[in-house]
């Protein structure tokens, strides 16, 4: 389960983020929703443990982060966190196959080749195993993205904005497949988006 | 999928870079290597025929063209001496031996050298087959010259006037080869040695040695024999106390290292003679050629360096390029030093394959360029193995990309992954 309270953050010690406090039991999604500039993107990456806060505390998996050394972070977040992005970001010298196979040898996981295959048939890539990332179409690549960061079977997928660049039936795809992957490796889901088209999708949701 | 193979894969994704700092590496290490080897080749080859000789006695002119024409029989002699008034040098208490050597003519290119048994034990040289002249006319043959001529115990040649082949040839005179040497990787090896009476006979007359196997009949009228007439016939003996009897020089070796200082001088300042010492003309020699290697060294370190720039700048464009890409790594878990461990491989990499073909490619070189060039007998006492000096090039070139290497990777650990991530 995952556990912030008082988390506050500031740049340039002009504008201060405070954010609400999050309680999230195992099996519950959350979404946040917020305008631009109130600091979204700020939370995900505290949340991933990418940024340290001025104050306060996040606790995932019964680990406080403020607790971890950079290195001992990393290695947290490789094994736990999952991490979607508004924009789809591959290692462009690899195919998509090798992208979820190094995915798994960083997050110290077995490179089980099979599964990686499984799981982008599941999501429609079957046929491009062996494409550059860029060779793929906006769609494809938002999918693999998502296969990207589910394929290591994280306890919590953060995704930033996955929605705001495509079209109502995509973004209801993409929810959708979203939902059923984390529902299959049993990851919990928070995404911070403004694209209010989301809010109907999730039972829980706070507002920034 | 790790660090190494991702190292590797980034490595051949960019093929243009690649291609521009392995070549300019592989030249770089490759022509340093080639000087390596050659300068190692020369110094060893000039060492290995030294044997020992401490002095060379000759004709006046320059100590260094005595000492290249007399040991190294690359070089024209300086002309010629008295055999009675060097052989005084024999009877110098501080002279442990000398060796008369006579040389003029030549077979095919290869040098006829008259001198005495001595010699051949000065090479310590082997016979492969036959046995040692027993008279005048007979010769003993370096491996190198029975190979390339294809001569065998019992044939017989003339002697060309002069170390060319466009010389006078001596058609008077037929040469016998009665024995063969075995390869020594020495100058021996490209000699035709013969008795020192033979080539003085040729030059001006017959000896009584009454051996009738030796049908002569000299007829000449070149300049050269001017002596003919006087003396026809002589005996060996009274050849060597002859004022007639003419050497082209003589090794000496010193008893003590004494006789190096004092030796020399003396000769020089109280004689026709000339007295140079090997081992300075060689030291001489090796300075003067060592500038021109250490000048070109210079070029190809330079170009050494300027591979590890092109290294540079390919990591430090890749890596602006893959910014993203390295943040989102981290995201995945990898730690700072897994990224930096990823940005010192491609550096590495690149600079360990560059120095290894340099190393490759100047042995290629060093290999096809004597059979293209039709000498083949340079090649054969050539070692491929690695010099040394070529231990110090690897580990230069290697420092060198880990230089290249080190900025990109400072970059790299210090990425700001949320800002990165941020400003997509």
């Amino acid at each position: 389960m995952l556990k912030s309270s008082s988390i506050t953050f500031t740049y340039d010690g002009v504008n201060k983020f405070n954010f609400p406090d999050i309680q999230l039991q195992k099996g519950e999604n959350l979404l946040v929703l917020g305008e631009s500039g109130v600091g979204k993107t700020t939370l995900i990456q505290i949340l991933a443990g990418l940024l340290k806060s001025d104050s306060g505390k996040v606790e995932f998996c019964n680990t406080d982060y403020n607790k971890l050394s950079t290195k001992e972070m990393d290695q947290f977040r490789g094994k736990h966190i999952g991490m979607i992005f508004q924009k789809p970001h591959f290692v462009r010298n690899l195919n998509i196959l090798d992208n979820l196979l190094l995915s798994l040898y960083l997050s110290k996981n077995r490179q089980d080749k099979n599964l990686a295959i499984q799981l982008l048939k599941e999501i429609g890539l079957g046929n491009k195993l062996k494409s550059k990332p860029n060779h793929l179409s906006q769609g494809e690549q938002q999918r693999a993205a998502i296969a990207l960061s589910v394929i290591k079977s994280p306890d919590l997928i953060l995704a930033d904005e996955p929605t705001s660049s495509l079209d109502d039936a995509n973004c209801q795809k993409i929810i959708a497949l979203l939902k059923d992957q984390a529902k299959k490796t049993a990851s919990q889901l928070i995404i911070i988006t403004h694209d209010n088209r989301l809010k109907s999708q999730f039972n829980k949701s706070i507002t920034l | 999928m790790n660090i190494n193979r991702l190292a590797w894969v980034n490595i051949i994704s960019n093929p243009f870079n690649t291609i521009l700092s392995l070549l300019l590496m592989t030249f770089g290490v490759g022509i340093i290597s080639i000087l390596l080897l050659l300068n190692d080749h020369i110094e060893q080859q000039f060492q290995n025929n030294l044997k020992g000789i401490d002095m060379v006695v000759g004709a006046k002119g320059s100590p260094l063209q005595l000492i290249l024409s007399s040991i190294y029989h690359i070089d024209n002699p300086t002309g010629n001496i008295s055999y009675k008034e060097a052989d005084k040098l024999t009877k110098n208490p501080m002279v442990d031996f000398t060796i008369p050597l006579s040389y003029g003519d030549s077979y095919n290119g290869f040098r006829i050298v008259g001198t005495t048994s001595e010699y051949l034990e000065l090479y310590k040289a082997n016979l492969s087959a036959g046995k040692i002249w027993e008279q005048s006319m007979q010769v003993v043959i370096g491996s190198l010259v029975a190979e390339t001529n294809q001569l065998k115990i019992g044939d017989n040649f003339y002697g060309t006037h002069g170390l060319n082949n466009d010389g006078h040839v001596h058609d008077e005179n037929t040469y016998k080869v009665v024995g063969i040497l075995k390869k020594s990787n020495s100058t021996i090896d490209k000699l035709i040695i013969t008795d020192i009476v033979s080539v003085w006979e040729i030059h001006n007359g017959q000896i009584d040695e009454n051996h009738s196997d030796h049908q002569h009949h000299h007829k000449h009228n070149d300049n050269n024999h001017k002596h003919h007439d006087r003396i026809d016939k002589i005996s060996t003996n009274d050849l060597y106390s002859s004022d007639e009897f003419m050497i082209t020089c003589m090794l000496v070796k010193f008893k003590s290292p004494v006789g190096l200082i004092k030796l020399p001088r003396e000769v020089n300042e109280t004689t026709n003679l000339q007295a140079a010492i090997p081992i300075f003309e060689i030291n001489r020699l090796t300075n003067l050629l060592g500038f021109g290697v250490q000048t070109i060294n210079l070029i190809a370190l330079i170009i050494i360096l300027v591979a590890g720039l092109s290294i540079f700048i390919s990591l430090y464009n890749s890596l602006k390029k893959r910014r993203y890409e390295l943040a989102l790594i981290r995201v995945h878990g990898a730690t700072k030093w897994q990224l930096i461990k990823l940005v010192f491989l491609e550096g590495l990499t690149l600079s360990f394959l560059g120095t290894i073909f340099g190393l490759i490619i100047s042995r290629l070189i060093l290999f096809i360029t004597p059979i293209l060039a039709n000498q083949i007998q340079i090649m054969n006492s050539f070692g491929f193995g690695v010099i040394t000096d070529e231990l110090w090039l690897f580990l230069i070139a290697l420092f060198i990309g880990l230089l290249a290497s080190l900025i990109p990777s400072i970059l790299t650990y210090k990425i700001n992954i949320p800002k990165i991530l941020s400003n997509e």
